[in-house]
């Protein structure tokens, strides 16, 4: 009931408006062509006093216009500073009750207004604090990558030569705690190859059960940073599992790499069993796989920029792959520092130096013996502001592994305990060398906007003494850029040639050219990889 | 010590003598003649029209930027530089209140990849009167300056500090000076 009479006063009252201002505006319209006419006094309504717009006569006991309440609150019709009701109140075609009503209506809504505004900054400073949104805790998608293969080199019985698969699934967890903790991260790996259906039921510390380490851990680590008026100088600490400061493709994330398949300096030769010519395994140090410089683990280092021109990293790591938790983290540790001049903000040469001794006792680095081990690299990247869009790349590889090189999964210690395997025992100290150099160029208008051609070359000697045993490749690609705003956001599809050729283990060890038989490193490939990175 | 490691052992020798001879300056020193050291930023943003013709240095973040006639206008968020952890724009300190926006005109051409929005920036300009420009389809009256050079990071919204190790690897920080023809 009380509603309704609210309603119809207020629809009386609207009508009331309608009428007395088209009656108002109708005057001012005639009157506006002829500016010089006075305005007669009977343009404002009133019941007694000066025809003044702004001091109407009122009602007795009505509040006159300055006593009126600001107008804010009468937001119906607000003109020239007069709320709807004072007017229609003035007027008289409202009462003073039914002003008090539409006031105290209005007081309500008002108040309740402010009460949502309230409570409208109280969530908004709540959800300002969180997590998510003061850089804290971020979340990003690094790397999602679906791969086509199709390689003629010989497949098992049931497998096929075109290989579907996840090539990466990677999220990326990181966040700044403080100027001091200025960097947290971890990164998960879920791609579909090599999972493991197994239940780890062992590990290090237990003597039996199954070691499993599982893909999904890749990355973690902490950056602490002692003093911040010495950085950049010395920027940060970081201690952790992260890709190494190893030239430039190793430490370069899976999202934003330039070419499908990783170098030969990552990775190179068959895994698993070694490979052997009618049972003999050549005791070379060239068969197998090799993991030339692996590309995470674990580590401490330090890590800054001086005069703005060179980069340094100097620390220690356990040198035996990011997997050691499943076998003993407890390797013999290796020194690495590289040190790098940048000639501009983007192209620079740099320089690094890796030492220490490995065991090839629980490794989980193919290629790795027992003995001193040294890796010297050198690399470069010029990226051109002459010509933007070009981009030049190459890395220098040349190291020693000890004797009795092994691969992953295969029992050692010192001794190679299965020959056809291992090498063989007594297979020396091997002093391995790479390289490889690619260009590319980046389209960024015309017809080719966001394609990128690349060409790239490497070797890899896997021991320097002995001849026909070279790992040759060419690469021939074209990227084509959806979104290309790295490092955030990288959207792409690549297309991978590759021309293999390999020399064989040695003399005497030659592989079979027969396509479609022996040696994937001497057989051609044919790679196209959809990616979305977004972060 | 072996041959390989005195060799390295000079090359990053000889690294440090080039980083201590490259250490660079964003701008030259012609450039940075005759700014306003004390300028007082939050006085200028009350009363853009009070100080005209003031040579000034202001970081900021890129809020947006739409070419004009001649050049492009820039419109960013006013950021106190720092020294550590690296030089430049930063946002990491205290929260701040108030607004911090202002807007300036670059007579020149910049690359569409440098104007991203969140890129942080050091101009250097000379005061003008206030302007009206359009930010993100709204009117606003922005204290308004006229570049002289521009130097820009393209962080896209991250810290400085934040390279080159960033997103999971390695990427260096891309940055550029661009100063007006003549000037």
């Amino acid at each position: 009931m009380m509603r309704l009479r609210i309603t119809t006063g207020y629809a009386g009252a609207v009508t009331a408006v309608i009428v007395s201002l088209f009656t108002n505006f109708s005057l001012a319209g005639e009157l506006s062509k002829d500016p010089g006419r006075p305005l007669p006094s009977t343009v404002v309504v009133q019941a007694v006093g000066p025809p003044a717009p702004v001091r109407v006569a009122q009602a007795a006991g009505a509040p006159s216009s300055r006593a009126l309440p600001p107008s804010a609150g009468s937001s119906d019709a607000a003109q020239g500073g007069i709320a709807v009701e004072d007017l229609l109140l003035q007027k008289g075609t409202i009462t003073m009750d039914d002003w008090i009503r539409i006031k105290g209506e209005e007081e309500y809504k008002q108040a309740d207004r402010e009460k949502r505004s309230d409570l409208l900054e109280e969530w908004k400073s709540k959800v300002e604090k969180l997590p998510i949104l003061t850089d804290k805790v971020n979340f990003g998608l690094n790397a999602l990558q679906y791969l086509y293969t199709h390689q003629n080199a010989h497949v098992a019985e049931g497998k096929s030569q075109d290989n579907i698969s996840i090539r990466r699934s990677e999220f990326l967890f990181w966040g700044k705690i403080s100027e001091n903790l200025p960097r947290w991260h971890a990164l998960y790996e879920f791609q579909s190859i090599n999972l493991s259906n197994s239940t780890p039921t062992g590990n290090s510390s237990t003597a039996a059960g199954t070691a499993t380490a599982a893909t999904f851990f890749r990355e973690t680590y902490i950056d602490y940073r002692p003093v911040l008026a010495w950085a950049p100088n010395l920027n940060y600490i970081r201690m952790g599992i992260f890709r190494m400061p190893f030239g430039i493709f190793t430490e370069t994330s899976g999202g934003l790499r330039d070419i499908i398949s990783s170098p030969y300096l990552t990775s190179v030769g068959s895994g698993g069993a070694r490979d052997t010519w009618n049972g003999v395994a050549p005791k070379n140090g060239t068969n197998g796989a090799i993991d030339f410089i692996h590309e995470r683990d674990f580590f401490i280092d330090a890590r800054g920029r001086i005069g703005n021109r060179l980069e340094y990293a100097v620390g220690l790591m356990n040198n035996n792959n990011y997997q050691a938790n499943a076998t003993g983290a407890n390797a013999p540790k290796s020194f690495y520092s590289r040190t790098r001049f940048l000639a501009t903000d983007v192209s620079w040469v740099s320089f690094t130096v890796i030492a220490g001794e490995t065991n090839n006792a629980n490794s989980n680095i193919n290629g790795r013996g027992k003995g001193n081990f040294d890796r010297y690299g050198i690399d470069f990247r010029y990226t051109s502001k002459l010509l933007p869009g070009l981009m030049l790349q190459g890395e220098y590889w040349q190291g020693h592994d000890g004797a009795n090189q092994t691969t992953v999964g295969t029992p050692a210690n010192g001794a190679c305990a299965t020959q056809s395997v291992c090498g063989g025992d007594g297979a020396p100290g091997v002093q391995r060398r790479t390289w490889y150099v690619y260009g590319k160029y980046l389209f960024t208008d015309g017809l080719l906007e966001n394609f990128e051609p690349i060409l790239m070359y490497e070797q890899f000697d896997p021991n320097t003494t002995v001849g026909n045993d070279l790992y040759q490749r060419t690469i021939v690609g074209l990227t084509y850029y959806f979104e290309n705003m790295p490092p955030k956001i990288q959207s792409k599809v690549q297309i991978n040639y590759e021309f293999r050729h390999h020399s064989g283990n040695g003399p005497g060890f030659v592989p079979d050219p027969t396509k479609g038989v022996g040696d994937p490193f001497a057989q051609n490939m044919l790679l196209v990889q959809w990616q979305i990175r977004y972060m | 010590m072996t041959a390989p490691m005195i060799r390295f052992g000079l090359a990053a020798v000889l690294g440090l003598f080039f980083s201590a001879c490259g250490s660079s300056a964003l701008f030259q020193a012609n450039v940075l003649k005759d700014v306003d050291n004390d300028f007082d930023f939050s006085v200028w943003r009350a009363s853009p029209n009070a100080v005209p013709g003031r040579k000034v240095q202001l970081g900021g973040r890129i809020i947006q930027a739409e070419p004009s006639n001649g050049g492009v206008v820039i419109v960013g968020e006013q950021l106190p530089i720092v020294e550590h952890p690296a030089y430049g724009p930063s946002s990491s300190g205290r929260k701040r209140t108030g607004v911090y926006e202002f807007a300036f005109l670059y007579p020149g051409k910049i690359e569409s990849t440098a104007l991203t929005a969140g890129n942080r920036f050091i101009v250097v300009g000379t005061t003008q009167q206030a302007k009206v420009v359009s930010v993100e389809g709204a009117s606003k009256t922005e204290p308004y300056l006229v570049a002289q050079c521009v130097h820009i990071w393209k962080t896209e919204g991250r810290e400085i500090s934040d390279f080159p190790e960033v997103g999971a690897g390695y990427y260096p920080l891309e940055e550029n000076t661009y100063c007006a023809t003549g000037k």
